[in-house]
């Protein structure tokens, strides 16, 4: 996602590319004044994307700026800005570490503080935010961003989905809730247009959300590949590689680079080229974001032979003719049964598995498809929504999938002072000592 | 219904207090069916309408999480834990079933752990949104569809518009008896102190809403007739917070030298001053109340023109509590790894802080344990406030 302060070796030469992306992302927000473009702080997997690209709104992605300021170790000085205001450091850090960078260019008079990472980040012409499941500070941090920001404008959308309960059938369910979702997005074209004062061009909508068609399944796609043995490549360059689907989707650039991706791996696998070598165990990186100020720590897998084929954070896509999607001449409610299909196709195949969960079935089809020998998950303590119910994950997978090592990892993805680059080793070469007990006991 | 109408009205509150949801369980092996639920969210008239015993779930502050912390996350709001843990413990052993709405990510995103780890023969997880245009109450309205009908499954039973209606009824009704107790606190000294106000809301929530009316009207009647305490010189305070349902913390205020006079928590104040209108569909009335009337941290609130127009939407109705129970000072409780009460501090506190009220922002685990630094903080606050 970002340069650490020693960067570390990506497998693929198109993943090396990302820096750019991620450069040019926050370029364009400081950019977007001198064209008369708005900015938007926003937030990733929202289903605002391709809203905001067809009105030429350039989003400002606070994750991503967080994310870049931990990768940079250098998070903790807007931390503690926000905590002096009371912001308590248990709150999502994404949030608390952009709150507090906004603080100080606020105290500035709206100059941007010195060392911010990169040239910084655009101030926001509007917030836009989303109560959907996924998580509270998708809506509250708007709101409390917009205590140091008073004259920025706030939108917060509702995208839900069907909630799981294998005694409810969703399908049944899902036509209001997308119904809703379209609705919710309606009001957000609408909001933006009283912003930018311009109209939706809706025929360009059409051809954003087209290509953002494209660029899901070629991203699919282009990860399959990643099931090759050895694989091509491995979730320490897939939270690079995320980049353009994450905050770039619905552009070209985002599809070219799949394209390149793709082009690469394929020669990589006729080359019979893999991430370690020799590659001795496929792992599953099953949930959590990772801790950027740490990504080494993923070729510190790699040097033992382990390789990660396959992750969920992230991969929140899936082939579009998977999910069966209803026709509809409206973009936004393709956008909402795109969203709500994506989460409801799991609860099938959970259905299938007697006492699973989707997440777990999901880890179960990919531990199968990507053939791996071990599951890894990542708690970070400043995210309820990734992390919570992860142990719980863990224990259904044991129950129904069986006996298969399970390293359940402990850190943030921001504040990096919980973290141990020792202790993570250590935990890491035992883990590495299961799994290789686990296949001499499958082998024999 | 009880005998409560002979009994000692502040005397039952305690017992209930202390035996929590012991009269859920006398109704169960009468034969009733009791589920239990999370937070002001729950739509509890829909549960009173449907027959069965509605009992809110608490935890339990003085008791160590023991058992909850090998399935949940440490990472989960130590409320929340809390409640998982009695639960997991067979505290609740005598549920039929759970509702659990979606307020926060704390709650959400542990949905499947407790219905997996419970096995309760009723389970439902109720999508409330978080926002408040008029698409989301019909949405709201849709998810209460769904909720009633899984309800009429399990109970075999229809729940008529006319149930519903006699229910809203009996709720609205049960607020304003709690708003004239409340009423009892604007005196100077207040006539019902802020401990045993704690344990009347704890004991009504645990009760059938006529139960819980017939209680409260015991203790108002029973608290009219004191003669007002000789000490009118304490500092009035307001608790603001989310399920804040130990009698340990009013203590702690009040043995620190302050009256609690009057509180915007989750179990109290938030949920007795909102009532449901009478609507056509009283669908209507309730998706209108929870979503839009309920002032709490995880309903967002934004639509106005201004930032400062938010603020009053947001948080007008404390400053009309500071003014009606004559505040001296107010005290945010806020349990970690909260986010949607979290992200609101600073605002909460600049806004209370410009009606000229001192804030005391706590923040804290839900425990006993932690409550003698909690307690040296507030004495702190009132000694800077006297
Ligand atoms: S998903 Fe987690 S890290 Fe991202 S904004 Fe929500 S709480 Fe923060
Ligand atoms: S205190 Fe906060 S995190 Fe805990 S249940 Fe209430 S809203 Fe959720």
């Amino acid at each position: 996602m970002a340069e650490e302060k020693k960067r570390r070796a990506v497998a693929t030469q198109t993943a090396a590319g990302i820096p750019k992306f991620v450069r040019g992302n926050l370029a364009a927000t400081l950019k977007a004044k001198e064209e008369g473009k708005k900015v938007a702080k926003a937030f990733i997997h929202d289903g605002q994307d391709e809203i905001m690209r067809a009105m030429d709104i350039v989003p400002a992605w606070g994750e991503s700026f967080s994310g870049i300021c931990a990768a940079k170790r250098d998070a903790e000085k807007y931390l503690q800005k926000a905590e002096s205001d009371n912001f308590s450091r248990s709150l999502c850090t994404y949030a608390t570490c952009h709150i507090g960078f906004e603080m100080i260019r606020e105290e500035l008079g709206g100059v941007m503080p010195e060392g911010a990472p990169w040239g910084g980040m655009g101030r926001p012409d509007m917030i836009l935010g989303n109560g959907q499941l996924l998580c509270d500070p998708r809506f509250k941090w708007p709101q409390a961003l917009q205590h140091y920001l008073r004259d920025v404008p706030v939108f917060v959308t509702n995208m839900y989905y069907p909630p799981w309960d294998p005694n409810i059938d969703h399908h049944e369910q899902e036509g209001f809730y997308v119904r809703y979702c379209t609705e919710e997005l309606h009001e957000t074209v609408r909001f933006c247009e009283r912003v930018t004062g311009k109209k939706m061009d809706w025929d360009r909508l059409a051809a954003v959300v087209e290509l953002s068609d494209r660029t899901w399944d070629l991203f699919v796609d282009t990860y399959d590949l990643r099931k090759a043995i050895p694989t091509p490549m491995d979730t320490g360059d897939a939270m690079n590689t995320m980049v353009p689907i994450t905050f770039n989707i619905g552009t070209q650039e985002a599809y070219d680079f799949y394209v390149e991706l793709n082009n690469e791996l394929k020669q990589k696998i006729a080359q019979g080229i893999g991430v370690a070598n020799p590659e001795k165990y496929r792992i599953i990186w099953a949930a959590g974001l990772p801790s950027w100020f740490a990504l080494n720590d993923f070729q510190y897998f790699n040097s033992k032979g382990a390789v990660f084929p396959v992750e969920v954070t992230y991969r929140d896509h899936e082939k579009i003719e998977k999910l069966d999607l209803p026709k509809t001449d409206d973009p936004l409610e393709h956008i909402a049964w795109r969203w709500v299909r994506y989460w409801t196709h799991w609860y099938d195949a959970a259905r299938k598995i007697p006492g699973s969960t989707p997440k777990v079935a999901r880890i179960i089809e990919y531990i199968g498809d990507y053939k791996c020998d071990g599951v890894v998950f990542h708690s970070a303590f400043s995210c309820r929504s990734w992390h919570a119910g992860i142990i719980h994950q863990a224990e259904v997978l044991r129950k129904v999938y069986g006996d298969i090592p399970i390293l359940i990892m402990e850190g943030d993805i921001v504040d990096i002072s919980s973290y141990n680059e020792a202790d993570t080793h250590n935990r890491i070469d035992a883990f590495i000592e299961t799994l290789d007990a686990y296949k001499n006991k499958k082998r024999n | 219904m009880t005998g409560l109408q002979n009994s000692n009205g502040l005397e039952t509150a305690d017992r209930y207090y202390a035996q929590y949801g012991s009269r859920a369980k006398e109704l169960k092996n009468e034969g009733r069916k009791v589920i239990g639920y999370m937070s002001a969210l729950t739509p509890v008239e829909i549960l009173t309408a449907a027959g069965v015993v509605p009992l809110r779930l608490k935890g339990f502050m003085d008791e160590a999480i023991t058992k909850g912390d090998a399935y949940m996350e440490t990472i989960v709001c130590p409320f929340v834990r809390s409640v998982f843990d009695a639960a997991i413990k067979g505290r609740f052993s005598f549920m039929d079933g759970m509702v659990l709405p979606h307020q926060c990510d704390s709650m959400d995103r542990t949905s499947d752990v407790w219905s997996y780890n419970l096995g309760l023969p009723y389970w439902h997880f109720l999508n409330v949104p978080h926002v408040t245009d008029d698409p989301s109450i019909e949405f709201m309205k849709e998810i209460l569809r769904v909720f009633i009908r899984t309800l009429e499954r399990f109970t075999n039973a229809k729940i008529t518009d006319e149930a519903i209606g006699q229910a809203i009824d009996d709720h609205n009704e049960n607020r304003r008896l709690m708003r004239e107790l409340y009423d009892l606190r604007k005196s100077n000294p207040p006539l019902i102190s802020g401990v045993e106000m704690m344990k009347v809301l704890v004991a009504a929530m645990s009760l059938p809403v006529s139960e819980s009316s017939a209680l409260i009207k015991n203790v108002t009647e029973e608290v009219k007739k004191r003669k007002a305490p000789a000490d009118g010189d304490r500092k009035r305070i307001m608790i603001i917070g989310d399920q804040i349902d130990s009698a340990a913390i009013a203590e702690a205020i009040e043995s620190a030298g302050a009256w609690l006079v009057v509180d915007d928590l989750s179990i109290g104040g938030k949920i007795y001053w909102p009532e449901v209108d009478k609507t056509a569909d009283p669908l209507q009335g309730i998706a209108e109340r929870y979503l839009r009337k309920l002032k709490i941290a995880t309903t967002f609130v934004g639509e106005g023109n201004t930032y400062e127009e938010n603020l009053e939407a947001r948080f007008g109705h404390l400053r009309e509590r500071i003014t009606g129970f004559k505040v001296d000072g107010a005290i945010l409780f806020i349990y970690k790894y909260c986010d949607p009460y979290g992200f609101e501090v600073p605002a909460m506190k600049s806004y209370i802080e410009s009606a000229g009220i001192p804030v005391l922002y706590l923040e804290d685990e839900y425990s006993t344990s932690t409550l003698a630094r909690v307690k040296t903080r507030i004495e702190a606050f009132l000694e800077m406030i006297a």
